[in-house]
């Protein structure tokens, strides 16, 4: 019964919601500081190739690899984030969209390294490493009913919300910490939080350093579901696809862009006609977004009405559909 | 070789210059970069295949329908990405940007579904005239070029100094209120701007698609993202700064093809934009950023 | 879903019987029983193409051959095939998501596609694992069919195309002195440059220099420049036919008359439409060539002229041979099963299509002889 619901296409499009989700939430900490950083498919790429090219000439495991990924990305993401800071937003965005060329760029031409346009195939697939590990210790998919490629994208999915539901709640508890009333502090007023004695070169490193390490996660991930990438996956495209997530699903709260990014992914997949204009009507959003709810389609205020809603209903019921978000 | 190399570099700058002009226009007034304005440039460039090649137009009309056609975005651009952004309360800087950042995606597939993905070529008989000095051939397009760049910014320089409107202009960049305060029409002053800075733009598209006689949509964001890094490298807001950065990039860009490794092309611009940006934030020939 | 199963269940169940019991007719009773009831194999066989998107001229030529090739395959009845076509526009990931809802929902016994080396090299394995035959008919770049048993192709290889051009060109001219030309951030032009390299090594020719380009760029005068002035014999010119087309254009005007080898990726019609004059001397290898003196060709032609108006290119023709080719396997499997499909796809030798004579080697890559064409006088024609 369970082997025929598990259909590996759904399983598929959601493991690229997940991932899509990660790479909102990166776009968010660092909009959370009132930075608007366009290096996050840049940071997706020092990530991803990172994780490839270790597990592929080093026979690491592929955790390790992920781990590596999100490291540099993040010391990238310190590196470009000290002297970056002195710059002011608008110019910020430029640097950041410069800094994501040039590694684009240095991934096309780094030949030896990275086979340039050609981009790096093979690398080892999460699923299917796993499949291959449990199968070394005797466990048999078949036992619980399922076909081989059942297991492998099942088990990517399970992993992948595992991964992203921890790495929201983290965020969700930040923002309620000193850290994230920092942040909201910085984003309101600068001058005003800094005579308040925060220390804003800190805190902003941090959420930037913070969101280029979940940018570079997310494209670790991305290489070893895929087992293929090139240069091509991390261009400027990349980086407004990103964007688009926070704008369209709001960066006032975190469920904004993970509204943003569930939407939008699922959008093309389900209206397949639609996907041929996708690119226009992503366009037509950021426009009218801007013009008309540029704090994205899910701000405090809906929030208050969502909460307000489920605790009347949890009142009634008792229990808590908070997962409806 | 050099000689040759050297034309190829001033022909590309002086483009780039063009570009980078209705950026600094833009800027210099809004405070605003304008990532359409790539995609407006392309779309100048399309309206020229489309008058020459498709109606058989002369040469003439294609630039006067180019300049009619992106000014006519320009006033597009203005009214429904920008105005309504700029009387709000609450919206951040970045708002115009991220809004432009749109326009300019909107455009590009929108051309793919108008114009085809392929190549387009530029057929006219104009860009045919050229002349041996000893074993060099010159074009004269790429003379033209370089002296509409020259014109160009001498016009405008001059417009913005000299002139009232140029005044009101500048006064509208200083500070919008007091400007408005002193009689300054600053909405007309604004929407002109941006419609002068788009038809710049478009006219910089012709001249492309004569000199290479290749117009695709890709290529307005690919001199868009130039004319950024040259905007910054001369200066934000500097109308001088921005024809001097657009030479250096067109000749750098050739040079390094010349004696280092072709593939590092692109980088340069965007190398240079990290580079300014960290080191000297007001740019080569800028005094001083304001806010 | 569940029903979708089931149907497909019973109907593996239900032919593969027929089948059984078509044998079994042949040994008792003689075999004009066993041709009219069971010999008919029906499959459904996946197509995934680049429908949407920048490069969607590819995926309607790849459909519209495949239509053309159907209609003649199941109006002959040996085989009834049913295709499922799905749309990947161009991308990896929506090609991977077709290819499971493919394999998965739709249950082919087969897939024709995808267009892309690239997202070949992300639904290959894909494909492999789950044991379904998967068959390329534009995947051009080095290592496709290495991926799997399961892997195939029936599109000529740049591994094939270029050397065959070079040696041509190099015969010709006397060529010894080269430059190379290429689009540095393309999968397609980066292989074919791969490959141009190591057959210029191996023919023994100098490299002069090596100039690159990117996408959405529109001058070339700086490396063309660089170029002219080490005088080389012939440029070899990894290119989409949109770049190449401008590459020639300037490099003409600039005085540069040498000729021009290009990969797959420049052979197109639409290179005279775009440099006109400027076209004549590029040299390219094809499988395809449609002034062909041959009778099946100029029947594809004037059929394919006559449905869509224009005249098939390379696509069309690969993708309507390679539905010829999965209706011979199905038909030498004799069962809409995956497995007796790798196999019988394996076994296919010396196939007559309109490309001219195939087989797959043990790899399920292609062998063929390449035809050579040079543009002259505005036109292709055959280069000797």
């Amino acid at each position: 019964m369970l082997a025929e619901l598990i259909n590996p296409y759904y399983l598929q499009v959601a493991s690229f919601i997940l991932i899509n989700i990660i790479l909102g939430v990166s776009i968010y900490i660092t909009l959370s500081t009132g930075q608007l950083s366009l290096a996050n498919a840049g940071f997706m790429g020092i990530g991803a190739y990172t994780s490839a090219l270790l597990t592929l000439n080093f026979d690491l495991p592929i955790i390790v690899g992920i781990m590596a990924g999100t490291l540099l990305a993040g010391v990238f993401g310190i590196l470009i984030g000290i002297p970056t800071l002195r710059l002011q937003g608008v110019y910020l965005a430029i640097v950041t969209l410069g800094f994501g060329e040039v590694i684009r760029v240095i991934f096309v031409n780094w030949e030896s390294m990275t086979k340039g346009a050609v981009g790096l195939s093979g690398i080892p697939h999460m699923g299917r490493e796993l499949l291959n590990t449990v199968k070394d210790l005797g466990f048999d998919p078949k036992v619980l009913g399922l076909q081989n490629n059942q297991f492998v994208f099942l088990a990517i999915f399970l992993i992948l919300l595992a991964v992203t539901v921890s790495i929201i709640a983290f965020f969700r508890r930040q923002n309620r910490s000193r850290v994230g009333r920092a942040f909201a502090a910085i984003k309101l007023d600068e001058k005003a939080a800094e005579s308040m004695g925060i220390n804003i070169t800190y805190y902003k490193v941090l959420a930037f350093a913070q969101g280029a390490m979940v940018a570079g996660f997310a494209g670790a991930l991305f290489a070893h579901v895929l087992a293929y990438i090139s240069p091509a996956d991390f261009a400027y495209h990349r980086a407004v696809e990103i964007l688009i997530f926070a704008v369209f699903g709001g960066s006032e709260v975190i469920w904004g862009p993970v509204f943003g990014a569930l939407f939008l992914t699922v959008m093309p997949e389900v209206l397949r006609f639609i996907s041929e204009y996708r690119y226009m009507i992503y366009g037509l959003i950021i426009i009218i977004m801007m013009a008309v709810r540029p704090q994205g389609l899910i701000d405090v205020n809906i929030l208050n009405w969502v909460k307000l809603k489920t605790s009347k209903r949890r009142q009634k019921h008792g229990t808590s559909s908070q997962k409806s978000m | 070789m050099l000689i040759e190399q050297l034309i190829n570099g001033i022909t590309l700058g002086s483009i780039y210059a063009i570009v980078a002009l209705g950026f600094t226009l833009v800027f210099g007034v809004l405070g605003i970069i304008n990532m359409a304005h790539g995609e407006i440039f392309m779309f100048g460039a399309f309206i020229g295949v489309v008058v020459t090649s498709t109606f058989k137009g002369p040469l003439w009309l294609a630039f006067l329908a180019a300049v009619a056609v992106t000014a006519a975005m320009g006033y597009l651009l203005e009214r429904f990405a920008l105005r309504p952004l700029r009387n709000k309360q609450g919206v951040s800087h970045l708002a115009p940007l991220i809004s432009t950042i749109g326009v300019s995606i909107l455009l590009e597939n929108l051309s793919h579904h108008i114009f085809g993905p392929g190549n387009h070529p530029f057929r006219a008989s104009f860009a045919e005239i050229s002349f041996q000095i000893g074993s060099i051939t010159v074009y004269l397009v790429q003379i033209v070029i370089f002296v509409i760049s020259v014109l160009l910014m001498y016009a405008l320089s001059f417009w913005l100094g000299k002139t009232k409107a140029g005044k009101a202009l500048r006064a509208t960049a200083e500070n919008l209120e007091t400007a408005s305060l002193l009689g300054v029409d600053v909405k007309r002053t604004i929407t002109m701007t941006v419609i002068i800075a788009s038809a710049m733009g478009g006219i910089a598209g012709i001249l492309v698609g004569m000199a290479f006689n290749s117009v695709t949509p890709q290529m307005g964001l690919s001199i868009g993202l130039k004319g950024l890094a040259i905007i910054i490298l001369g200066g934000m807001g500097n109308v001088k700064g921005a024809m001097a950065g657009g030479l250096i990039l067109g000749l750098a860009e050739t040079f390094v093809v010349v004696y280092g490794d072709s593939g590092y092309k692109d980088a340069i611009a965007f190398a240079a934009i990290i580079i300014i940006l960290l080191i000297r934030p007001q740019g080569l020939f800028g005094q001083k950023i304001s806010a | 879903m569940k029903k979708q199963l089931k149907k497909f269940a019973q109907f593996t169940a239900l032919s593969s019987l027929l089948v059984l019991s078509a044998c079994g007719g042949n040994q008792a009773a003689g075999d004009e029983d066993g041709e009219s009831s069971g010999g008919v194999v029906k499959a459904d066989i996946g197509v995934i193409s680049y429908i949407s998107g920048p490069g969607a001229a590819y995926g309607e030529a790849i459909t519209n051959g495949l239509k053309l090739a159907l209609e003649e395959i199941n109006g002959k009845g040996e085989v009834k095939i049913n295709l499922v076509v799905e749309d990947s526009a161009g991308k990896q990931d929506q090609a991977l998501t077709a290819a499971q809802k493919l394999m998965n929902s739709e249950n082919v016994t087969g897939i024709i596609g995808p267009t892309l080396s690239t997202e070949m090299n992300v639904v290959g394995p894909e494909a492999d694992l789950n044991g379904v035959p998967i068959m390329g008919t534009s995947t051009t770049a080095e290592g496709i069919p290495q991926i799997g048993d399961y892997v195939f192709r029936n599109s000529l290889p740049e591994a094939l195309a270029i050397p065959a051009a070079i040696d041509k060109a190099i015969k010709k001219y006397d060529a010894k002195k080269v430059a190379i030309l290429y689009g540095n951030d393309d999968v397609f032009t980066k292989s074919g440059y791969d490959t141009m390299k190591k057959a210029a090594e191996e023919k023994g020719l100098e490299i002069l220099t090596t100039e690159t380009f990117q996408k959405g760029q529109s001058d070339y005068n700086a490396q063309l420049t660089k170029i002219k002035g080490l005088k080389p014999d012939l440029i070899l010119a990894s290119a989409l036919y949109n770049e190449g087309a401008v590459i020639m254009d300037q490099a003409r005007k600039m005085g540069i008359d040498v000729p021009f080898v290009g990969g797959n990726g420049f052979n197109s019609p639409e290179v005279i439409n775009i440099a006109g004059d400027a076209a004549n001397g590029l040299i390219v290898a094809t499988p395809w060539y449609g002034e062909k003196e041959d009778d099946k060709v100029k029947e594809f032609v004037s059929k394919y002229e006559k449905e869509y108006g224009k005249k098939p290119d390379q696509f069309a023709a690969q993708a309507y041979d390679a539905l010829y080719i999965m209706a011979e396997a199905l038909k030498n499997a004799g069962e809409a099963d995956r497995d007796a499909l790798r196999d019988a796809l394996a076994e296919v030798k010396g196939f007559n299509g309109i490309l001219g004579e195939f087989s797959f080697d043990e790899e399920g890559d292609v062998v063929m002889d390449p035809t050579v064409l040079i543009i002259e006088g505005g036109a292709f024609k055959e280069f000797n």
